[in-house]
C-alpha cells in the first residue's frame, strides 16, 4: 500500500484524512502517502453540527489544539440532547438524553431501583447531574480544565462550513497531506474490478491503492461507479426532508444552550443547536405527512416563539434519503460519511461513524491487496451491524411515543415498521431493564445507558423482576443515587455557564495539561 | 478583609508608619506565595518553586510553596522566618502599584499606593514613609526599587511561563505525602517543569530559550522541587511538637 486516494474535501473527507495520516505517522515512518482530490465547484452540505464525545479524542489524535478548534469552528459544548414534545406532546413534557453515563454504571443497573421509587425526580435526573446543569446552562468544564478533558462528558456543537477548512489547513500544513482541487470526470479500472486511477477535468491522472469515497450525497466511485445498492430504511425512518436556518442571537452575551434541543412536531422534529456565533435550526419531517408550506411556517412558528426575528429568515431545503449502501467496502474503494448513507440527525450520528469509519480504517490498514480484501469483509460486517444499531435506536424514540395526534406518531407504532432486532429488544425490556449484554459490545454505538435514558425518559414501563432485589444491592443503588446527589450539587455550584467558559476560552486559551 | 487602595502623597501620609516585621498577624500565614522568574536563583535555596492555574483565567504562574494547607506557612515561626531569602512578593508589604486611568479613560500611569486596611499601617510604630521636606525616606526608596524589580520580573515570568507551555514543557506535578502523624494527602493543582520533554528539546528551541535565561530558569525550577522534602521536615517537626 503506498498511496490512499480520498475523494471530497467536506467533514468527512478531512475527518478520514487526518485521522489516517495521524495513525500512519504514529506507527511507521514510510507509510503510504494521503491525497485528497476536492472538486472546486461542488460546495459541502455542512450541515452536520452536532458531534459525540469520542470528537474529543479524534481531534486530540489530529494533533489540533482544542483552544484553536474552539476560537475558530464558533464551538460550544454540548452535554447531551433535550427531547422536547415526544412522549405526550404537552408543553412541559421533556427528557434528556446525556452524555455521563448513570452513576456506577459499571457495579450496579439502577434503572429498576429508580422503577421502584415510583414518580418524582426523572431518571436522568436522579443517575446523572447532567440535567441539572444543562438546564442551568452551565459549562461542562471549567478554565483550568486541560484542553481536551472534562468535568462533566462533553461533546461539540460546530460549525459545519468553517470545520472542514479549519481541519484542511491543519491536514495540508501540519500533517502533509497532498490537496488536490481537482474534478474527478471518470474512473479507470484494473483487470480485476479494482480502480486503478481517477481522470481529472485538468487532464491529470491520480493512481492509487485505495480509494475513499467521501463524495458526498453523489457517492461517486461506491454508488455511481461500483453501482452498490442503496438500501433505504425510509419504511422505518420517515423522514425526508429538511429545512434549515441560521438565527442570530439577540447579542453576543446571549446563553448558549449547553445541548441540542429535539422538539418534536406533528410530523417530525425540529434541531435547535446553539453555536458561540448563532444557532443552527432546522425542521426535519416525512413529507408524506407534511408539506414544505406548513413545515416553513412550523419552522418560523418555532424561531418566533424562542424570541427571534423569524421573518427575515430564509431556510435552506436539503432532501435526504434514509438508509445507507448495501455494502460499504468494495474491491479497493471504501466509502466514507454521506457517500455510505445518511440517517435523520436526531442523535448526531453521521459524524461519529464517520470517525468510526476512518479510526478502523487506520486501525486495520490493509498492509496489501491480499489483506484488503480481509478487512473489507471485517469493516462490512461491522458496520452493517453500526448502521442497523443506529436504525433501531432512532426508531425507539417514535416508537416509546404516545402521541396520537396525528398519522405520523400513530403509523410510527405499526408494527410493520419496527425492525424484528428491535421489536425483540422491546419485548426483552418490558420484562427487565436494558443492561451490558442486551448488545454485542465490541461494535456497539450506543451503550446500554442511552436505551435506559430514553426508555425511562419516555415513561417506558419495565415490569418488576426478580433481578436486583436483594437488600444489599437495594442498599448499594440508594448510594449511588445520593452520590449522584452530592455530585451534582458540588457541579451546580462551581461551573461557569457555557457562555462565560466560551467568552474565556476566546480570551485566554485552556492549557494543554 | 477589604483592601484600602491609596496613592502614595508626601502630604497626605507624612505621618504613616509601616512595620516591617513577621508575622502571622500581617497575613503571612499563607501556604504559597506568587514568585517571579528573576527570583528563582535564591528561592530555589529554600522553597519548591511550582507553578499553578489562575482559577478565573486558566493562566499559568509562578508560586514559592510554604506549606500543605490554606493558614499554614512552615517558613514562619512567631516573628522569625527561617530562610536565607524571602520572596519579593512577601518584602513588598503592604505597598501596590497601582494603574490609574487619566481623563482619555484609556491611558493607564503607575503609582505606589499603599494598603491602608493592612496591620502594617500604623500611626506610632515603624518606618516612616517621607522625610521631613516632602522627600522618600530610604524606606520607601528602598520600597520603590523592589516593586520596580517586582513589577519587570512579572513581565519576564509571564513569557517566560508561556515559552513554557508552548513548548510542552509544563506537566502536573505528582506530589503525594505522608507525615509522621500517619496522614497521608496528594496535591493537585500544582505544575512543574516537563523534564522529559526538556531534554528531548530540539536544538534550536533550546538555543532559543538559553538565550532568553529560560533553560536556566526552568532547570532551577526543577531542582527546588527537592525542597518538597525540607517542606514535609519541617510539617513533621511541627506536628511532633505539637505532639511532645
Amino acid at each position: 500500500m503506498k498511496r490512499i486516494i480520498i475523494v471530497g474535501g467536506g467533514t468527512a473527507g478531512w475527518l478520514t484524512a487526518g485521522t489516517l495520516a495521524a495513525k500512519i505517522k504514529e506507527s511507521c515512518d514510510m507509510g503510504p502517502r494521503i491525497t485528497l482530490v476536492e472538486s472546486p465547484n461542488v460546495p459541502i452540505v455542512g450541515v452536520g453540527e452536532g458531534t459525540w464525545p469520542t470528537m474529543r479524542n479524534t481531534l486530540r489524535k489530529m494533533g489540533i489544539r482544542e483552544t484553536d478548534f474552539i476560537r475558530e469552528c464558533d464551538v460550544s459544548f454540548k452535554q447531551g440532547a433535550k427531547f422536547a414534545k415526544w412522549t405526550s406532546g404537552a408543553d412541559n413534557d421533556f427528557y434528556y438524553h446525556p452524555l455521563i453515563l448513570p452513576q456506577d454504571f459499571n457495579h450496579i443497573n439502577l434503572a429498576p431501583h429508580w422503577l421502584d421509587q415510583g414518580a418524582g425526580q426523572s431518571f436522568s435526573e436522579a443517575v446523572c447531574p447532567q440535567e441539572a446543569l444543562c438546564e442551568l446552562g452551565l459549562a461542562p468544564k471549567l478554565i483550568t480544565t486541560p484542553e481536551y478533558a472534562s468535568v462533566a462528558n462533553y461533546a461539540y456543537h460546530l460549525n459545519a462550513g468553517t470545520f472542514s477548512k479549519f481541519l484542511q489547513k491543519h491536514c495540508v500544513d501540519k500533517l502533509g497531506i497532498e490537496h488536490i482541487l481537482d474534478d474527478v470526470l471518470s474512473v479507470n479500472s484494473a483487470d480485476n474490478g479494482d480502480i486503478r486511477s481517477l481522470s481529472c477535468a485538468s487532464g491529470s491522472e491520480i493512481d492509487g491503492d485505495l480509494f475513499i469515497d467521501c463524495s458526498g450525497f453523489k457517492s461517486l466511485l461506491l454508488g455511481q461507479h461500483y453501482q452498490v445498492a442503496f438500501k433505504s430504511c425510509k419504511d422505518t425512518l420517515f423522514l425526508d426532508t429538511a429545512l434549515a436556518v441560521q438565527v442570530p442571537y439577540p447579542d453576543e452575551n446571549s446563553a448558549i444552550a449547553s445541548h441540542t434541543i429535539s422538539t418534536a412536531q406533528d410530523a417530525g422534529w425540529i434541531w435547535d443547536i446553539g453555536l458561540s456565533s448563532r444557532r443552527g435550526v432546522g425542521h426535519v419531517y416525512a413529507s408524506d405527512y407534511c408539506s414544505e408550506q406548513e413545515a416553513a411556517d412550523k419552522l418560523r412558528a418555532y424561531v418566533k416563539a424562542s424570541g427571534a426575528d423569524a421573518d427575515k429568515l430564509d431556510y435552506k431545503k436539503i432532501l435526504i434519503q434514509p438508509g445507507h449502501r448495501e455494502k460499504f467496502w468494495h474491491k479497493n474503494c471504501v466509502a466514507i460519511g454521506l457517500s455510505a448513507g445518511f440517517l435523520e440527525p436526531l442523535e448526531a450520528s453521521a459524524l461519529v461513524l464517520v470517525e468510526m469509519s476512518a479510526q478502523m480504517i487506520a486501525e486495520q490498514l490493509p498492509a496489501n491487496r491480499a489483506a484488503m480484501s480481509i478487512v473489507a469483509k471485517r469493516f462490512n460486517k461491522t458496520f452493517s451491524y453500526r448502521w442497523q444499531r443506529i436504525i433501531d435506536f432512532l426508531k425507539l424514540h417514535y416508537i416509546v411515543s404516545k402521541r396520537d395526534d396525528h398519522d405520523f406518531w400513530i403509523d410510527n407504532r405499526n408494527k410493520a415498521t419496527i425492525p424484528d432486532s428491535l421489536q425483540e429488544l422491546m419485548e426483552l425490556w418490558t420484562y427487565q431493564s436494558p443492561w451490558h449484554d442486551d448488545f454485542d459490545h465490541a461494535a456497539e454505538v450506543f451503550p446500554a445507558a442511552s436505551y435506559q435514558y430514553v426508555l425511562y425518559g419516555m415513561g417506558f414501563e419495565t415490569q418488576a423482576s426478580f433481578l436486583e432485589r436483594s437488600e444489599s444491592r437495594r442498599k448499594l443503588a440508594m448510594e449511588s443515587f445520593q452520590k449522584n446527589k452530592m455530585l451534582t450539587q458540588q457541579l451546580v455550584q462551581h461551573l461557569p455557564t457555557n457562555r462565560e467558559l466560551i467568552n474565556k476560552i476566546k480570551e485566554y486559551g485552556l492549557q494543554k495539561v | 478583609m477589604k483592601n484600602n487602595i491609596e496613592v502614595l502623597d508626601a502630604g497626605k501620609h507624612s505621618q504613616l508608619k509601616v512595620i516591617t516585621g513577621r508575622g502571622a498577624e500581617f497575613g503571612e500565614n499563607v501556604h504559597f506565595v506568587p514568585v517571579v522568574a528573576d527570583e528563582l536563583r535564591s528561592l530555589v535555596l529554600d522553597y519548591p518553586i511550582v507553578l499553578m492555574k489562575d482559577e478565573q483565567t486558566g493562566q499559568f504562574s509562578l508560586f514559592a510553596l510554604l506549606g500543605f494547607e490554606p493558614g499554614e506557612n512552615l517558613y514562619l515561626n512567631g516573628r522569625q522566618w527561617s530562610a536565607s531569602y524571602l520572596p519579593l512578593h512577601v518584602r513588598r508589604q503592604p505597598f501596590v502599584i497601582s494603574y490609574a486611568s487619566d481623563a482619555a479613560g484609556d491611558k493607564k500611569s503607575a503609582a505606589l499606593s499603599i494598603d491602608l486596611s493592612s496591620q502594617r499601617v500604623q500611626n506610632d510604630m515603624g518606618e516612616l514613609l517621607f522625610n521631613g521636606d516632602g522627600s522618600p525616606s530610604p524606606y520607601l526608596t528602598q520600597i520603590n526599587q523592589l516593586l520596580a524589580k517586582l513589577v519587570g520580573g512579572m513581565d519576564i515570568s509571564q513569557r517566560f511561563v508561556q515559552s513554557l507551555a508552548e513548548l510542552d514543557l509544563i506537566e502536573p506535578a505528582q506530589i503525594n505525602v505522608a507525615f509522621v502523624n500517619g496522614e497521608e494527602k496528594s496535591y493537585d493543582g500544582l505544575y512543574t517543569v516537563h523534564e522529559e520533554n526538556l531534554q528531548a528539546l530540539e536544538q534550536s528551541k533550546l538555543a532559543e530559550l538559553h538565550s532568553k535565561g529560560f533553560l536556566q530558569a526552568a532547570y532551577l525550577m526543577l531542582a527546588s522541587m527537592g525542597q518538597i522534602s525540607k517542606l514535609i521536615e519541617m510539617k513533621n517537626q511541627r506536628l511532633q511538637q505539637a505532639v511532645g
